[in-house]
């Protein structure tokens, strides 16, 4: 039962990114291999935040900031140029691995590759529905709640939320209605990097210790959830996440916790080679 | 001058193609408020480049568009759109992913939001087909509801000029009729131009005010319904060849 | 050790790792964003097979294997290893994948593996990895070797990675290479012509997997440990940075890259941390890959092809003393209908493109098919070259039914289609282009390939001069060689139709040959369309321009709504009423 506890918050940062990481695919057709890198840049600079005597959840706003600047100005500077140039999508991947790259190490660079932590304050632990969390837990589930909400109610209610949809659909006609799609696109960089930022500082209260290399891992779980709810589909997202984090949790009561997240991996070579669409349908 | 000023649509000399060598070659139309002007031509001729060379899917590389008085060309179609041009693609004419009131309501996107419900309200009083499906995803709709949709969607707007490409390709004779003699000639008498292009010669001509004729990508021939109908080069110019007088093969 | 010997060691275990990730990725066009776990396996697996059972030294490293075995066998295994790891991955490179969705299926792979290897401690110990690895003949490790030895290692690794230099130059240099960029370049047209993708990517990956495994052999050698550590994910972006900077798809390049990335970084590396030793120990490595990651945005937007781009192939024109007269042979068919469609129908969810048509083609005919936009032309078309199948009836060919027979296949038989939108292979040039439409060519295989030009210098000859023959017949002389992709449309429309006629077809369906063509060479396609009917080939053609079709074409066909409307010839068609109203109906 404690798993599930685990599951449910694995699920709960799962969702945040995978949702992120699925509306930026959606609207800009670009698969940022980047975007734990972002989360691990995001985590640091709350963490130098906290260190300097702020809040972690002070830091946590900041670090949400951080991740819209860097994902708008990573699309500005390098992927839009060459999505302006014709480039195949295959090399928007290379593209994307070496932007990961410069972001994950250069974060190394400056942190010294030692694993850090958050000065989180005292937490008490709850008895919740037969689960035992920690209020910060708790919290951290709350966000998530939050935020698929909000998202849920963005692209559902809002004007930009359906120029969103529209512009993923098809993006002329999105430009025929006068929708200025470049805008809208440059809207989806930062809030999807907004999201990025939460989930990479959210996902390093979870984890306690990390260090620049700790989001490598998370970025399978996190391809596994997109893929699993069908890459562009933002609720077969939500989706993919609870199940990925509820499998994998679930899992590592039964094979050894360190071979948790073979369930994801096993899951996304799975969709791929079976169903590359996801369990909800392809992006249109 | 004045007289330009009405002049919804008028595009002169216009050479657009796809980046490589131009489709079409100075090709002029002209289009009046209230008026049904079509173009019309065997495949190939251009007239779908020429319609997305006016709205800005295209690059124009010569010849001037402007609408009542303004140049427009190579102007966005996010800026076409809100000149109050409304375009209907032949293909992906439509939100597959988004309900029927969702893309109603994209299609009502420059709108105040206030006014966007009431403007739904009456597409759907011309499009009555569609008020029984507005939860359904547009990709689930058949091809003429599609086209329903399609239309109603330029409709949330109410352009002063629409631009329709081949809005009766893959639809039923019987509905492809009801289109143009309904709704078509309903948006000129409410004082809109429409240019449409088609495939469907003698149905648009029945409807149109006057036509153009494209072939190769350039202008062959121009008229009234009228006078194009009694002309033999009409026909030859759909079957290809000359058409010789005396009857025997060209 | 001498500081030569650990950079002769490096270049030639980093050049082979280049060579094979570039044919895969630069010749082939599949990108393996899980390379490294090939070199993986094979240092794992050379270790295994060389060291003692786990349980000599006290037992204190755990591993599989154990066995012992003396040198060669151990490198043998490790090839053996990295080629087979590459078999279950076949799924990923089919075609219904995107390729950059199989490239992350690769990439995720990788970091799975790793973290596996690290927490399964059983499998190769671990973390901690394998060490006290010997040297191939010798019973300690590598850096208890005397200077003779270490030098005869370093030459033996150089020697090697010359050998596979050789052996994928030989392989990329033939008909099956060709097969393979024609691959990358255009998979879905490969594939209509009968290129087995599956196989072929599959053949790339294990190839590139041996390798990957054999450069890993003799690192692990060299080395004495191998962890976890050495085979991150990221490793893997270092080589296509190489691989990229170089120029993909030039092996000479893959060597250049691999002077330049691996090899050189590390050196600069070095010689920086050996002047500045108060630098803190994490700063280098990580300033490292920055700069990996800088070198390959910058690469790939400022040269993509690298520094050394792919090689033109020049395919002389055969000596005119040396050019057979060839006759060729024409099918014979029972009936003077060569193809035939009977109450063929159509179905696309709902809507019926084609409603039980039926017409036959006679033999020696240039057929045109008219008719307005949606009347079923194209679809029909497809139907008869089996690129789609019939939802009812049945289509036969030279009295054969061939109704279920795949379009590949048919066009084996003679019956050959043309596509309308751009289908040639772009960087090919005009000559390889049609080359690689000819089906048994000796060297189209992996064998074939390998077993020398001498073995297929004859069917290419042969077929070079088919080539030629066209080539100038149409006119295109001057630009045989030029790269399909650089020349105008109509000329590549000329490509397309010259790549048909290459298999020797008796029966082709051209899909609106004339379209966007300029008047004098449709004037010219046209004329030579004449004359091979003239000496016996049949033609179908789907075409707009009614203008070609009457000068062209006879008998007429028109369609309209699904359906045949009525033949005839032009001047005959265009004095029914029904077929007036059909196009102006619409």
């Amino acid at each position: 039962m404690a798993s599930v506890g685990f599951g449910l918050i694995t699920a709960a940062v799962l969702a945040i990114s995978a949702v992120g990481f699925t509306l930026q695919f959606a609207v800009t057709n670009v698969l940022n291999l980047a975007f734990a890198s972002i989360m691990t840049l995001a985590a640091f600079v709350a963490y130098w935040i906290n260190q300097a005597g702020m809040s972690i959840w002070i830091a946590l706003i900041a670090s949400m900031a951080v991740g819209a600047l860097v994902s708008v100005a990573l699309n500005y500077a390098v992927y839009s140029p060459f999505q302006r140039r014709g480039s195949a999508p295959i090399t928007l991947v290379i593209v994307s691995l070496g932007m990961a790259l410069i972001i994950e190490f250069g974060v190394a660079a400056i942190d010294g590759g030692i694993s850090v932590s958050y000065n989180m304050g005292q937490s008490r632990t709850l008895r919740f529905a037969g689960l035992i969390l920690t209020t910060v837990q708790l919290i951290i589930i709350a966000i998530s709640v939050v935020v698929m909400v909000g998202v849920y109610g963005l692209l559902r209610y809002t004007k930009l939320g359906k120029a969103m949809r529209a512009t993923a659909a098809n993006r002329m006609l999105a430009r025929n209605c006068g929708i200025r799609a470049g805008q809208v696109i440059s809207a989806t960089w930062a809030l999807t990097g907004a999201l990025c930022g939460l989930a990479g500082t959210v996902f390093a209260i979870d984890v306690g210790s990390f260090d620049p290399t700790s989001t490598d891992i998370f970025l399978v779980l996190i391809l596994a959830a997109v893929f699993l709810g069908g890459p562009g589909h933002a609720y077969g997202a939500m989706l993919g996440a609870l199940i990925i984090g509820l499998a994998t949790e679930v899992s590592a009561a039964y094979i050894a916790a360190d071979y948790k997240y073979v369930v994801a991996f096993v899951i996304l070579l799975a969709m791929l080679a079976v169903r590359p669409t996801g369990l909800l349908g392809a992006k249109t | 001058m004045s007289a330009e000023l009405q002049t919804a649509l008028l595009a002169t000399g216009v050479t657009a193609g796809y980046g490589g060598d131009p489709v079409i070659r100075d090709v002029s139309v002209r289009a009046e408020s209230g008026q049904v002007i079509s173009v019309v031509g065997p495949n190939g001729s251009g007239k779908s480049t020429l319609l997305k060379a006016i709205v800005g899917v295209l690059r124009v590389s010569a010849g001037r568009v402007s609408i009542r008085g303004r140049d427009v060309t190579n102007a966005t179609p996010e800026d076409m759109a809100r000149t109050g041009v409304g375009y209907v693609p032949q293909v992906d004419d439509v939100f597959a992913p988004l309900s029927v009131r969702e893309n109603l309501e994209m299609g009502g996107y420059l709108l105040p939001r206030q006014q966007v419900p009431d403007r739904i309200e009456h597409v759907l009083t011309v499009f009555p087909r569609l008020s029984t499906m507005v939860r359904r995803p547009a990709g689930k709709l058949s091809g003429g509801e599609r086209k329903m949709l399609a239309l109603a969607r330029v409709l949330m707007l109410g352009p002063d000029l629409f631009l329709l490409d081949e809005p009766t390709a893959n639809l039923a004779p019987a509905i492809a009729r009801t289109l143009l003699d309904e709704q078509v000639t309903e948006l000129a008498k409410s004082g809109a131009a429409v240019l449409i292009v088609e495939q469907r010669a003698r149905a648009v001509l029945a409807v149109s005010d006057y036509t153009y004729v494209m072939g190769g990508g350039q202008l062959r021939m121009e008229g009234t319904p009228a006078e194009l109908t009694a002309s033999p080069a009409f026909v030859a110019s759909f079957l290809g060849g000359h058409h010789d007088p005396a009857g025997s093969a060209g | 050790m001498l500081y030569l010997i650990i950079l002769l060691v490096y270049t030639a275990v980093d050049a082979m790792a280049c060579l094979g990730l570039s044919q895969q990725f630069g010749v082939a066009g599949v990108t393996n964003f899980g390379f490294i776990i090939f070199q993986a396996a094979g240092a794992y697996m050379a270790a295994v097979l060389a060291l003692p059972s786990d349980s000599a030294n006290g037992g204190f490293q755990l591993y599989i294997g154990g066995f012992h075995l003396p040198f060669p066998l151990p490198w043998i295994g490790a090839a053996a290893a990295g080629g087979v790891l590459a078999l279950p991955f076949t799924f990923l490179v089919g075609r219904r994948l995107r390729g950059d969705f199989a490239a992350v299926g690769l990439l995720v792979t990788a970091v799975l593996l790793n973290l596996l290897v690290t927490n399964y401690r059983p499998l190769f110990n671990g973390d901690a990895g394998v060490s006290l690895v010997p040297a191939p003949l010798h019973s300690g490790m590598f850096v208890g070797t005397s200077n003779g030895y270490q030098y005869g290692f370093a030459i033996g690794g150089l020697v090697l990675a010359v050998a596979v230099y050789w052996f994928l130059r030989r392989i990329t240099e033939s008909p099956y290479g060709r097969s393979l960029r024609a691959m990358r370049d255009n998979d879905k047209v490969a594939d209509s012509l009968g290129k087995n993708l599956v196989a072929l990517r599959t053949g790339v990956l294990v190839t590139g997997g041996a390798i990957a495994g054999l450069s890993g052999a003799i690192l692990v050698d060299f080395i004495g440990v191998w962890s976890p550590a050495a085979w991150s994910y990221a490793e893997t972006i270092v080589l296509f940075t190489a691989v990229i900077i170089g120029g993909a798809g030039n092996h000479v390049g893959a060597l250049l890259g691999a002077l330049l990335v691996p090899v050189g970084f590390e050196e600069i590396t070095r010689y920086i941390s050996n002047n500045n030793p108060n630098l803190p120990p994490n700063l280098l490595p990580s300033l490292q890959w920055v700069a990996i990651g800088l070198l390959i945005a910058v690469f790939l937007w400022v040269r993509p092809q690298g520094v050394l781009p792919e090689r033109k192939r020049v395919i002389e024109p055969p000596a005119q003393e040396a050019r057979t007269q060839r006759t060729r042979r024409w099918r014979s068919s029972p009936t003077p209908e060569v193809l035939k469609a009977i109450g063929v129908s159509k179905d696309f969810g709902g809507v019926q493109a084609v409603a039980g048509v039926s017409l036959s083609v006679t033999k020696g005919t240039l057929t045109g098919l008219i008719g307005p936009n949606g009347a079923g032309k194209s679809t029909l078309l497809s139907l008869l070259a089996g690129t789609e199948k019939v939802s009812s009836g049945r289509i036969s060919y030279m009295g054969q039914d061939i109704t279920v027979l795949p379009a590949y296949r048919r066009a084996r038989v003679g019956l050959v289609r043309t596509f309308q939108l751009a289908s040639e292979f772009k960087r090919l040039t005009v000559v390889e282009n049609l080359l690689s439409a000819v089906p048994g060519n000796r060297g189209d295989s992996f064998l074939g390939a390998l077993a020398g030009r001498w073995y297929w210098r004859r069917d290419e000859a042969g077929a070079a001069e088919r080539a030629y023959a066209l080539i100038e017949s149409f006119g295109l002389g001057d630009k045989a060689n030029d790269y399909a992709g650089d020349l105008s449309g109509g000329q590549r429309r000329l490509v397309e139709i010259m790549r048909a006629l290459m298999t020797e077809p008796d029966v082709l369906l051209l899909d609106e040959p004339m379209a966007g063509v300029h008047p004098d060479l449709a004037r010219r396609i046209g004329e030579a369309l004449r004359e091979l009917c003239r000496q016996g080939m049949t033609i179908l053609m789907v075409e707009h321009e009614l203008a070609i079709v009457d000068e062209l074409c006879d008998p007429v066909i028109v369609m309209a709504d699904g359906q045949v409307l009525a033949q005839g010839t032009m001047a005959e068609l265009r004095d029914r009423s029904e077929v007036v109203e059909a196009y102006l109906v619409g």
